[in-house]
């Protein structure tokens, strides 16, 4: 008895840490949410930030092997590596973000504070274990937990129309789930194995793999879906337009952290078996970034707009993954770490305007830049930086992932150019709402200056997005690292 | 001249415009302008440095320095850094940049009446981008700056243009945007070619340029016309230049002067920089077509020209179809012509500056820069009709004033030039006398219209030139004669790198 208790202390200690801290947080969230006043919601804020802060600063002391770098916990379910701690630390900065930007929306419903920020970590969670499994099983409870929680939290918006808008997201996600568990069903009944290293061990040995294919293709239905690739991009800005802010901006930095996180990791069982997934892979990325990218520039919305930016920012991740090699890889992950910063800014600006006037037209912005030059620079700033051009991190990190493609192979390079183009339209959509905010028209508009927190994310985003481009050569050498280890 | 650093030279206007942009610097326009004026003439000042000390006889680069963050350089473990460094060709285009720059403060009193603070800093921020573009060592790091020229010069030419500026920079950037995408895939492509032959990854310039016997035929031609498109959109060339027009009758007169004289010529540094020097087995290959390309050039944009009814469009016309010479002079591939083309980037430069500069004071008085509405100008203005004169005579090419050396030069380079299609040569050789006389159409035409014809009746009491326009004007003539009576003085500078670019091109 004592044995296993130290047994398993010492899984939490190794591996574990992080989560066990955001475990303790819901359950006393939750424990809050009945027996608390309505009027002490600000401290769900409070201890939540306090968990993640912790869990944040419990990662720093997760042990890390320098020569077998990956350890396993919980007879091999759980694994922890330095790949695993970087997506666990983005994924709980962007929680931290988000927890803040959550203001407003906990303000509107006081009653279900504690509620909201106990699905929140949740989803946290989920998250966080999604990019740590071993074996299909568990990431078929973790990454559905995942959606599950999304769900939820989409529902928690009071607009009138924000069920019917979700429930898209709703069926279309457990239409992929089924199919995930379908193939599931087939590669266990191929190989007779369901974690990620058996697979790999019969892929080594097998020549029929057409099933395989066929078994992996359907598994990668659900990851599809949540990052908003394009067969399964249908539901991404009816979802986003019917989801709270703070809510759109968890959907566009979570799942998408782990979607990848795990989506690399399941690349690297399969991908040196089945070449033709390159080719799929780079097709769907090419598609998504032209359907999305034209889409995007017919809204008149920022949520819409928001919400086909986040389809467009997979695809480019998504054609870094397609050639698959250690510079993609860590190219995919610099990517994902500014796009974690740049995003969050994004939507930080986003919810500053909302809150202050509730008004999400582009064509609100109209006329900013002469009452808030400061946040107009900042939020501009923060929008170059998301169409990747020059003095941002958006750059550096386009052309470390691009130059990783075009290092690939010749085979790859037409598509290279028309997804440049196609991002050069991208670059339209996001200008549109930079030409608004300095356009000279009169606005009764203004920014309110009250809500620090919002504020802070936001220059702080701004500056990180130019930090991001002068010290990248630090923040790349550790992406390699992290991708050499995986 | 150790203590000359490009480092502070590049980014000196950055930190200017970052202090203009900061909450406690005093919102007075007066007191904005002063701070622009005096920071743009010590940079002036700077930046002649640079070629008082310089070395003439010197080929390679130099005052190399690299910009490094607490001693971390920019991106090392991709073989890329911020390295920068001038040979005789940027250097030029470097004090002329800056001297510009300084010439449209001077200027913009008279238009800019709104958002003070953001013009200034915009001003210095696309200064400091084209500065970057002219001293970058490494790929990347010129494609950073080619980019970060566009954002300040989308505020620049919407915010203070007229009622269409807005459409037309969002054209412009849309356009600008696109070819970048087929420089910046240029550049990838180079990059990795690069490291699978020589294994070594490196964005540097010079040393991509050496070994060009390994590149295969076909890759060779598909960077270097992918390299051609992005820069040819900037030149502009006819059939890619119609952003151009565009954005000069629509945006306000300092910009003009600034797009006029700073932007264009990075485009032609592009072409000498990447497509001659890293491919000069291409270049050779592809020297008739662009040599014919010149010529349609100069025909086509000069026919263009004549029927504008605006004298913004017709100057904007007719720098397009000058800017032909400066192809044909690249094209003959020898050195009389190679020295006139560059020549002839920096005297383009100059002229069509200065032209603006009179426009913009036309356009000051009366409002209008319609031809129809303007006339006879001269009687009013009579000091504006002489600084007028000298420069449409400068950019005609009238002997002893700044065009006519680099315009001998080109066209006697076409002559001598021994390209194997002897007959083209020679039908571009004539033709090209032909275009002076084109020129001297399309230039005396709006002066005539201007200055000269019937003085129309709401016009009688304009005043002539202010002080400072005086001063401009002054400056910029002297230059016009200076160079026109002693071009050497310019040649001299860039001989020894356009003999070193000449013997890459085995010719």
């Amino acid at each position: 008895m004592i044995e296993s208790i130290n047994g398993i202390v010492n899984d939490i200690l190794n591996a574990y840490l992080p989560e066990s801290i955001i475990i303790i947080f819901i359950l006393f969230s939750l424990t809050a949410s009945l027996f608390f006043n309505t009027s002490l919601y600000k401290l769900s804020k409070w201890f939540t930030l306090f968990g993640i802060t912790l869990a944040l600063g419990s990662t720093f002391f997760l042990p890390i092997d320098p020569d077998n770098m990956e350890i396993f916990a919980f007879n091999g379910e759980i694994v922890s590596s330095i790949y695993t701690i970087f997506f666990k630390i983005l994924i709980l900065m962007s929680a931290f973000f988000l927890t803040l930007l959550s203001r407003n929306l906990i303000r509107e419903k006081r009653d279900r504070a504690f509620e909201y920020f106990t699905v929140f970590l949740c989803a946290v969670l989920f998250a966080m274990c999604t990019v740590s499994v071993t074996n299909f099983a568990g990431l078929f409870f973790a990454f559905e937990g995942l959606g599950l929680c999304s769900f939820l939290l989409l529902n928690f918006s009071k607009k009138t129309d924000a069920k019917q808008l979700s429930f898209g997201y709703f069926v279309q996600g457990n239409a992929a789930a089924f199919l995930f568990l379908f193939g599931i069903s087939y590669l266990y009944g191929l190989c007779g194995q369901i974690s990620f290293s058996g697979v790999s061990d019969y892929l080594a040995q097998t020549d029929s793999i057409v099933l395989l294919t066929f078994a992996f293709i359907l598994i990668l239905c659900v990851f599809l879906f949540k990052l908003g690739i394009v067969p399964f991009s249908s539901w991404v800005a009816d979802t986003f337009e019917g989801a709270g802010y703070p809510i759109a901006a968890f959907m566009s930095t979570i799942p998408v952290l782990a979607g990848f996180g795990i989506l690399s990791r399941l690349l690297l069982v399969f991908m040196n078996y089945l070449p033709v997934l390159k080719i799929l892979f780079i097709c769907i990325a090419m598609l998504t970034i032209l359907f999305s990218a034209l889409s995007a520039i017919r809204q008149t919305t920022v949520k819409r707009l928001m919400a086909y930016s986040m389809s467009v920012q997979s695809g480019i991740m998504l054609l870094g993954l397609s050639v698959f090699s250690v510079f993609s890889l860590s190219g995919v992950l610099f990517y994902l770490l500014c796009y974690m910063f740049v995003n969050i800014g994004v939507w930080a600006a986003i919810i500053l305007f909302y809150d202050s006037c509730k008004r999400d037209n582009i064509e609100d912005y109209n006329g900013l830049i002469f009452h808030r030059p400061y946040y107009v620079i900042a939020f501009t700033t923060v929008l170059i930086a998301l169409a990747g051009l020059a003095p941002t991190s958006g750059f550096v990190a386009k052309l470390y992932l691009f130059s990783a493609v075009a290092r690939a192979g010749f085979l790859f390079l037409p598509f290279l150019i028309i997804s440049m183009l196609a991002c050069v339209i991208m670059i339209f959509a996001y200008w549109k709402l930079i030409r608004s905010m300095f356009r000279r028209v009169d606005t009764e508009v203004s920014i309110d200056t009250k809500i620090v927190s919002s504020k802070f994310i936001l220059y702080a985003c701004a500056l990180a997005s130019i930090l991001l481009c002068i010290f990248a050569d630090k923040i790349i050498q550790l992406c390699q690292s992290a991708a050499y280890y995986l | 001249m150790n203590f000359l650093s490009l480092i502070t030279l590049i980014f000196a206007p950055i930190a200017a415009a970052l202090l203009i942009l900061i909450p406690k610097f005093p919102n007075h326009q007066v007191k904005v302008r002063r701070f622009a004026k005096a920071f743009a003439s010590l940079h002036f000042i700077y930046a002649m440095l640079f070629l008082v000390f310089f070395d003439t006889g010197l080929y390679g680069m130099s005052y190399e320095k690299e910009l490094t963050f607490f001693n971390i350089s920019w991106l090392k473990s991709m073989g890329i850094s911020a390295k920068f460094a001038v040979d005789g060709i940027s250097l030029l285009l470097v004090i002329l940049t800056s001297f510009i720059v300084l010439i449209t403060f001077v200027l913009s009193k008279m238009h800019i009446r709104t958002k003070h603070k953001l013009y200034y800093s915009m001003v210095f921020l696309f200064e400091s981008a084209i500065l970057g573009i002219l001293c970058a060592k490494d790929m990347f790091m010129f494609f950073v700056f080619w980019e970060l020229s566009l954002i300040p010069l989308y505020f620049l030419i919407s915010q203070w243009g007229n009622s269409e500026a807005r459409s037309a920079a969002m054209k412009f950037t849309l356009a600008s945007f696109t070819a970048n995408v087929f420089l910046f895939f240029a550049m990838l492509i180079l990059y990795y070619y690069n490291f699978a032959v020589s294994n070594v990854l490196t964005a540097n310039i010079e040393s991509l340029s050496m070994d060009e016997s390994i590149y295969p035929m076909w890759f060779q031609m598909l960077v270097f016309i992918n390299f051609l498109i992005g820069f040819i959109i900037r030149v502009p060339f006819v059939f890619f230049h119609s952003w151009y027009p565009d954005i000069q009758s629509k945006s306000c007169a300092p910009v003009n002067i600034l797009v006029s004289g700073t932007l264009l010529c990075t485009g032609v540094y592009g072409l000498i920089r990447f497509n001659l020097q890293i491919f000069p087995e291409i270049f050779k290959l592809f020297a008739p077509v662009l040599m014919c390309w010149g010529v349609v050039n100069i025909i086509y944009a000069g026919a263009l020209s004549i029927i504008q009814p605006e004298i913004k469009k017709i100057a904007a016309y007719a720098q397009i179809s000058m800017t032909g010479f400066v192809m044909i002079g690249l094209a003959c591939l020898n050195q009389v012509g190679f020295n006139g083309a560059v020549f002839m980037t920096l005297a383009l430069s100059i002229v069509f500056t200065s032209l603006y500069a009179i426009i913009s004071s036309v356009q000051f008085r009366t409002k209008t820069t319609y031809l129809t509405a303007l006339g006879g100008l001269g009687q009013v203005m009579p000091k504006c009709m002489y600084f007028a004169l000298i420069i449409c005579f400068g950019a005609i090419g009238v002997p002893f004033l700044i065009t006519f050396a680099p315009k001998l030069m080109i066209l006697s380079g076409a002559i001598l030039s021994n390209l194997e299609e002897e007959l083209m040569v020679k039908i571009v050789a004539i033709t090209g006398l032909l275009a002076i006389i084109f020129a001297s159409g399309y230039i005396m035409y709006l002066f005539y219209k201007v200055f000269c014809s019937v003085l129309l009746e709401q016009w009688k009491r304009l005043k002539d030139l202010s002080p400072q326009e005086m001063s401009v004007m002054t400056a910029l003539c002297l230059v016009i004669i200076y160079f026109g009576v002693y071009p050497m003085s310019v040649i001299q500078i860039y001989q020894s790198v356009s003999n070193y670019l000449l013997d890459i091109l085995q010719v």
